[in-house]
């Protein structure tokens, strides 16, 4: 038990711990401005129950982490990255009570075709199987063209095969990005693999929440 | 317990695999943020192509040349896009999708984007962005720099006074304009820009600095006859924190730093650049403290005679650079081999005159144009304007084809990027289902 503090200790809290992890002094979160980069978009997706839903209630009202997957993924250097990170981050974040109240995950698949929301429901399970602490919603959409508005509006691209029956078997090429979304819709920050660091989003995290006055601990 | 010592070795090998795709995240010189990598041979290259009144249409316009050898057109140009207008075309840069190609004129401040994607070979003009002043007091895109989402954009000047205090804009992936950064004018800064540079493993952008609208418009021997505006050039560079986007330290940088080329080998820390005005190559590097610090390492030809180096290309391994000299038009290779010892290996003249200078990922060709600005080029029968392809042996530069610029009415040639048909996008065949 006092490993486990010791060790959350040196993730969530010193900055000498968070230097040695990322090679570099991050700045203090708090310390510097997250930019309204983009609104995240408006659609239509499917839940893990496949029921249909409004996209809005995974982009607002909480600070969301959201990562564009497909689960056939097979790029160590992509979807499975950016799930993991988000399963490392999870871990890190459930041990603060309140953060989790006030966060969620969301992963949501631009493979439609393969990506069921059953099949997103046991994707889901592997990364988040005990439904505790923060909420990480599993989504697909019903089709190509509701996919699309969502692409569109995150602006992510989806190198997708001309032939519709490679997309069900090949891969869909595309630049790995993990999105901050505060409160109010707003994406804040936008990761790829090269800046993909577990530290920097916590502490991006925690900037957004002291921006929204939040208690920390 | 467990679990989580499991999940710190698990991501921490995660790390080193991101550490190992960003070594070979570019062909050399551009943002570490560009993914869809062209290793093996390009098919076209783009070149971003100044008007020239009474050539042609007389307007800017990109410029598609057939790069592939063996293609029936291969040196041939396959497409032209033209703007329109004439306003000093300069620099491009690509999205981080490698989707969209961001072009800019230097004089009346537009920003183009072409979409290079639906059809590599036949580019499309999707937006113009015409308020870049309006908006931001800023004139002159020069550097357009793909961070994730979003394109970073280095002005030259302001709608003030067109002079050289300036900043940089950050547009999203819409064209819409994020925020603005205001290049340091205090603690040393002169408030010049130029290039911009990023190594995320260090969290730093690196910033450099040239000159405002009122000396890159103006007639070139005028300039040079004019003592106080010789005054007004760059001479700094910046080191930026990435993430706060604060500047951290003013490096002093006499002779206008222009392009700036981090060493892409996986542990390096350190980048180069070359100052125009006073000829030489400059190490950035943090020192054993950690500190960032600027040393001149190595000449460039004989500074006294002012050769006006133009543009570099860093090798994939961080061993070898390129530097293109205007003034004598020489193309010069040197060993980087210990980046503080610099040594030439290798020139050759490519041209009455020449500017930019480019490489493919593996070094084996390197593509070399001809124009510094409209009003700084040479005159009469030393105004060429051309692209050469040549390819390298390491030892030789051996010429491949050449397009010329004035017999086919294309105008001035400057910024280069490579294309390939293999980043065709097929979303919209498939999008309607």
């Amino acid at each position: 038990m006092r490993k486990v503090l010791v060790l959350a200790g040196l993730l969530l809290a010193r900055p000498d711990a968070r230097a040695q992890e990322l090679g570099f002094v991050p700045p203090a979160p708090g310390t510097y401005k997250l930019q309204h980069i983009l609104r995240a978009p408006e659609g239509t997706v499917l839940d893990c129950e496949g029921e249909a839903q409004r996209f809005s209630r995974f982009t607002t009202g909480r600070i969301t982490v959201l990562s564009l997957i497909y689960t056939r993924c097979g790029d160590g250097r992509g979807c499975p990255l950016a799930s993991y990170m988000l399963k490392s981050l999870k871990g890190r974040i459930d041990k603060r009570r309140r953060w989790s109240d006030l966060l969620r995950f969301v992963s949501l698949s631009f493979d439609p075709d393969h990506d069921t929301p059953a099949v997103m429901r046991a994707y889901g399970s592997g990364y988040a199987p005990d439904k505790i602490g923060l909420p990480w919603h599993f989504l697909t959409t019903r089709s190509h063209r509701q996919l699309r508005l969502l692409l569109d509006g995150f602006g992510q691209d989806v190198w997708m095969p001309a032939d519709p029956s490679a997309t069900a078997t090949g891969p869909l090429p595309h630049v790995l990005k993990v999105f901050l979304i505060d409160r109010l819709g707003s994406i804040r920050e936008i990761y790829t693999t090269s800046f993909l660091q577990p530290q920097m989003v916590l502490n991006d995290i925690e900037t957004l929440l002291l921006e929204d006055g939040a208690p920390l601990d | 317990m467990e679990t989580s010592k499991t999940h710190a070795a698990a991501w921490l090998g995660a790390l080193v695999l991101c550490a190992t795709s960003l070594a070979a995240a570019d062909e050399t010189c551009n943002s570490p943020y560009i993914g869809n990598l062209i290793k093996g041979q390009e098919d076209y290259l783009y070149v971003w192509a100044l008007g020239e009144k009474g050539l042609g249409d007389g307007s800017d316009k990109l410029v598609t040349i057939d790069a592939k050898p063996g293609s029936a057109k291969y040196g041939k140009v396959i497409h032209k896009v033209s703007v329109g207008s004439r306003g000093e075309a300069h620099h491009m840069g690509l999205t981080d999708d490698r989707r969209f190609l961001w072009a800019g004129g230097l004089d009346d401040s537009k920003i183009y984007v072409f979409d290079i994607a639906k059809d590599p070979g036949r580019p499309r003009l999707v937006k113009t962005i015409a308020d870049l002043p309006a908006k931001t007091g800023y004139v002159g895109p020069h550097t357009f720099y793909a961070l994730p989402g979003r394109m970073l954009v280095q002005a030259l000047s302001n709608s003030k006074d067109h002079g050289g205090v300036t900043g940089m804009a950050v547009y999203n992936t819409k064209g819409e304009l994020v925020t603005t950064y205001a290049m340091p004018t205090d603690n040393g800064g002169d408030g010049y820009g130029y290039d911009v540079a990023v190594n995320p493993q260090k969290n730093v952008l690196l910033t450099s600095s040239f000159a405002g609208w009122n000396n890159y418009m103006m007639d070139f021997g005028k300039l040079v006859k004019d003592p106080e505006a010789m005054k007004r050039f760059g001479s700094t560079m910046v080191v930026w924190d990435l993430k706060a986007m604060k500047p951290t330290k003013i490096l002093s940088v006499p002779g206008a730093p222009l392009e700036i080329r981090w060493s892409l080998k996986q542990g390096d820390n350190w980048a180069v650049t070359a100052t125009a005005l006073t000829s030489k190559i400059w190490l950035i590097k943090q020192d054993a403290s950690g500190d960032w610090q600027g040393q001149a390492v190595a000449d460039i030809g004989d500074p006294a005679k002012i050769p006006l180096p133009v543009d570099i290309s860093i090798s994939a391994d961080g061993k070898g650079l390129w530097v293109n000299t205007f003034m004598d038009g020489k193309t010069r290779y040197f060993d980087l081999s210990n980046p503080a010892k610099p040594v030439q290996a290798y020139e050759k003249v490519t041209g009455k005159q020449v500017n930019m200078i480019s490489q493919s990922w593996d070094g084996k060709r390197v593509y070399i144009s001809s124009s510094l600005l409209a009003n700084w080029d040479k005159k009469g029968a030393d105004n060429e304007q051309f692209v050469r392809a040549f390819n390298w042996d390491g030892k030789e530069l051996t010429p491949a084809f050449e397009v010329d610029f004035l017999k086919e009415k294309l105008g001035r040639a400057h910024h280069m990027k490579l294309g390939s048909k293999a980043l065709k996008m097929a979303f919209n065949d498939a999008d309607q289902r």
